[in-house]
């Protein structure tokens, strides 16, 4: 009953063993067996967007993805974001701008707009809504994340 | 705990179809996009032995023109690839506004199409827009490939045409032809399952409507569709009193539930409401660009 799969993962640009259950997650496999608790577990059947992770740079949700079907993918979590433990543009905007709460939800909207920003360095309004829509912020704090994503645009113009 | 012991990443379709067939009955299931699957293995709610990952099969992936000009859309199609894709114009735009209309971004980003179909849940996007577009579905099995049209592979709540150790390959959509296609729906909070959904596809030519197809969504045990509503609209050249005929019959027909969405006496009362605003919407764009 239930034996250990074994998977290599490229996470954050390495490769990294991964020894967990079948029924393990990325998310589980990040955060148990890898200790990368940035990507946080909230609603884990992927409604609430905190465990956004990048595959192959698109979009997905960690919790709905088991470890061992990841594959080939390339892994970006939210400790692969800034690089050099320097902040990246989108975070230092969020930061600047006051557009953290609680921060629970942050990596998970740090992942989003980093997607966005990569694809449309210049987004506007409704963009940034769009990319964000994936993401619940429990202190209700879009006003300030959507501003400092609309700063980070203007920035760009 | 789960009982998961393994997780099979087949590279073809009749692999997977025999790893399907040696397993243990309704203990291995297929994995798809994980959009839904492992949803419902993280709360308990499925505790498969085995899984069968389709993530490594090259034949489901992406949507091809076939030699008839019409589309064959691959079972592991993400909706955002569906929601984007030009050549799902005219009488199939109404598939593209239905993907576009899934969920959020990421989970766009990771549902398939076949995994979305072959749950069947009736308030979903894809089952009224692929019964009004009259596409068909390519199924394999042990047996070899066959063809169900869409309006016969939803049969009830969550369950499908496919037997057993079957599964879905591909969406095959009839060259698409000038009109249009829409698809509406009414729902608590933008990316949420619909209340009601209604899906139209209309094949458009020198003023007259050679076809048309409405099927409604979230209210019964799959979507909703009538013959003889279409047959009206294509005749009524899906003028108002048509439209609202359609509604009024599709309304009687419907046996939605009460749920937490709604109650099914409102969803009743929705219906005719939601048809006549297709067909209005349908009319003023015929109008322009017809």
């Amino acid at each position: 009953m239930n034996p250990k799969l074994h998977s290599v993962l490229t996470i954050n640009g390495e490769r990294r063993d991964v020894l967990a259950p079948a029924s393990a997650t990325l998310l589980d496999a990040l955060r148990s067996v890898l200790g990368l608790t940035g990507t946080k577990r909230g609603c884990n059947h992927g409604v609430c967007g905190a465990c956004t992770v990048l595959l192959d740079g698109k979009l997905a949700r960690a919790c709905l993805t088991l470890a061992a079907d990841v594959g080939e993918r390339a892994v970006v979590t939210i400790e692969g974001i800034g690089g050099n433990g320097g902040l990246s543009p989108v975070q230092r905007a969020l930061v600047e701008h006051g557009a953290i709460q609680c921060g629970f939800c942050t990596p998970g909207v740090v992942i989003a707009l980093s997607e966005l920003f990569a694809r449309d360095p210049r987004p506007d309004r409704g963009a940034i809504r769009g990319a964000l829509s994936g993401n619940l912020c429990r202190c209700s704090g879009y006003a300030k994340i959507v501003e400092a994503a609309e700063r980070l645009a203007g920035e760009a113009r | 705990m789960s009982a998961l012991a393994r997780l099979h990443r087949p590279a073809t379709v009749e692999e997977a179809v025999r790893l399907l067939a040696g397993g243990d009955g309704e203990r291995t299931r297929l994995l798809a996009g994980g959009a839904t699957l492992v949803a419902m293995l993280n709360a308990g709610l499925v505790d498969p032995a085995e899984l069968v990952s389709l993530a490594a099969v090259d034949e489901l992936r992406g949507i091809g023109t076939l030699p008839d000009g019409g589309l064959r859309i691959g079972a592991m199609t993400r909706h955002r690839e569906t929601a984007a894709d030009v050549r799902l114009a005219g009488t199939l735009a109404v598939l593209r506004e239905a993907a576009a209309r899934i969920a959020n971004p990421v989970v766009r980003n990771m549902g398939t199409i076949g995994g979305s179909i072959s749950f069947a849940d009736p308030a979903a996007d894809y089952p009224p827009a692929l019964v009004a577009a009259d596409a068909a579905v390519e199924i394999a099995g042990p047996q070899g490939r066959r063809r169900v049209p869409a309006r016969e592979f939803f049969v009830d709540w969550y369950a499908t045409a496919l037997g057993p150790n079957e599964m879905v390959t591909a969406i095959l959509l009839a060259p698409r032809a000038p009109g249009l296609g829409s698809y509406d729906k009414l729902y608590r909070v933008a990316g949420d399952y619909a209340i009601v959904s209604v899906a139209l596809s209309v094949a458009w030519r020198d003023g007259a409507c050679a076809r048309a197809g409405l099927a409604v969504g979230g209210c019964g045990p799959r979507p909703l569709h009538l013959d003889e509503a279409d047959e009206l609209l294509r005749a009524g050249r899906l003028g108002a009193q048509a439209a609202r005929r359609a509604g009024e019959l599709l309304a009687a027909a419907a046996d939605p539930l009460d749920d937490v969405r709604a109650s099914a006496a409102y969803r009743r009362r929705v219906i005719p409401r939601m048809v006549e605003r297709a067909l209005a919407a349908a009319r003023d764009e015929l109008s322009r660009t017809a």
